[in-house]
């Protein structure tokens, strides 16, 4: 039994030393520094806050968290008008989805920025200046129980961007093609509108 | 001394019943299988594992959290690995136990409180557990976790030698 544990321990050793070698090697790896939840330690406080109250739901909880964090919500009917909002067009509104390659080429909100706050790297060239020069920026994710929006608001709001401008869209990319928004697929711009959803309407429509 | 004339060493009981050991030589396999396609699920994606991991609340340390993200899922498909090859398979089963368990509890304690404030039964409980299969019934993972620490049991125990490249390491 002696020799197992020992083999064990030298296994584990050097299993230990290649996965970390691997992690460091892998462009999808972890940067093991990194607190990639800044938020954590706040939901944790409204989680807890809101186990008290049995009605509260998980957005509900999401909700309380954002705001200890200073963050501004926004609900469907807010998303909706700052999507026609005609300032939508010069990019002075902007759209931040959150959510990860996959997620976002199967759709997204139509002219949305992607920034998936695990590879901020690969899409700060695209998103920040458009989020320097945007007056209002609507982040947003899968929705429900999904906190990409607010680690993503969060990284936003320490690398510079004024939070004034941020929004959280709590119902996420769920609530908005449920409630049959445009969606646009692929890349940003694309063009790509699924059959049967309704196509993107000019920013400053009625719709 | 002639080598052929030498007893065989006392530690390979598992040879004196040959179909205990192929049983075995199926449970490496098996297992290690499993491991290296379980790991390599989540390496590919380890943001997906540390959010999973989050929900356990094993600890606030963001360092420890991204180290066991990032690290667990390759140290699974190298265990994974050593198993299919048939090398140092009693530690690597013994790694596989000192995973296995430790993540069964959490897995459960988890499910507990999920069926308590949901009010449901422990066997209607189901989400992602971050073991690479996605969203399952917990109550079918903890008896398959069950299973894998009965087969991790079993090459620890000694079984399986045949088709190793080497079974046990050279200690001295």
């Amino acid at each position: 039994m002696k020799n197992v544990l020992l083999e064990a321990v030298l296994v584990g050793a050097a299993g230990l030393a290649l996965a970390f070698a691997s992690n460091a090697l892998s462009p999808r790896g972890l940067k093991l520094t990194r607190n990639y939840s800044p938020g954590n330690a706040l939901a944790a406080a409204a989680a807890s806050r809101s186990a008290a109250d049995p009605s509260g739901s998980e957005a509900k909880i999401l909700e309380d968290q954002l705001r200890a964090e200073g963050l501004q919500l926004a609900d469907a009917n807010q998303a909706a008008k700052l999507f026609a909002d005609p300032k939508r067009g010069q990019d002075l509104v902007i759209f931040v989805d959150a959510r990860d390659d996959d997620h976002y080429q199967a759709g997204h909100i139509p002219g949305a920025y992607q920034l998936d706050h695990y590879h901020p790297e690969r899409y700060l060239a695209t998103v920040m200046p458009a989020c320097q020069v945007a007056q209002t920026i609507v982040v947003y994710c899968k929705g429900g129980s999904c906190e990409d929006s607010e680690q993503t608001a969060l990284f936003l709001r320490d690398s510079a961007v004024p939070k004034h401008k941020l929004f959280v869209y709590t119902g996420g990319f769920d609530e908005w093609s449920s409630s049959h928004q445009p969606i646009e697929l692929g890349e940003r711009n694309s063009g790509q509108i699924p059959a049967g959803t309704a196509p993107a309407s000019a920013p400053g429509s009625t719709r | 001394m002639n080598s052929a004339t030498e007893a065989p060493p006392a530690a390979k009981p598992a040879l004196a019943r040959p179909w205990l050991d192929y049983g075995g030589v199926l449970t490496r396999w098996i297992l290690g299988a499993i491991f290296v396609y379980m790991g390599l699920t989540k390496a590919l994606h380890p943001e997906m594992f540390l959010k999973l991991l989050r929900q356990y609340d094993l600890t606030n340390s963001s360092l420890m959290l991204n180290s066991i993200a990032a690290g667990l899922p390759w140290f699974e498909v190298f265990c994974g690995l050593l198993l299919l090859a048939g090398i140092a398979v009693r530690g690597s089963a013994m790694l596989l136990l000192l995973m296995l368990v430790p993540f069964t509890f959490v897995v459960l304690k988890r499910a507990l409180a999920v069926a308590d404030i949901q009010h449901i039964a422990l066997c209607a409980v189901r989400f992602d557990c971050g073991c690479g299969n996605g969203e399952v019934l917990i109550c079918r993972k903890l008896v398959e976790n069950a299973l894998l620490i009965l087969l991790s049991c079993w090459l620890v125990a000694g079984f399986g030698r045949r088709f190793a490249a080497r079974f046990r390491l050279r200690l001295r």
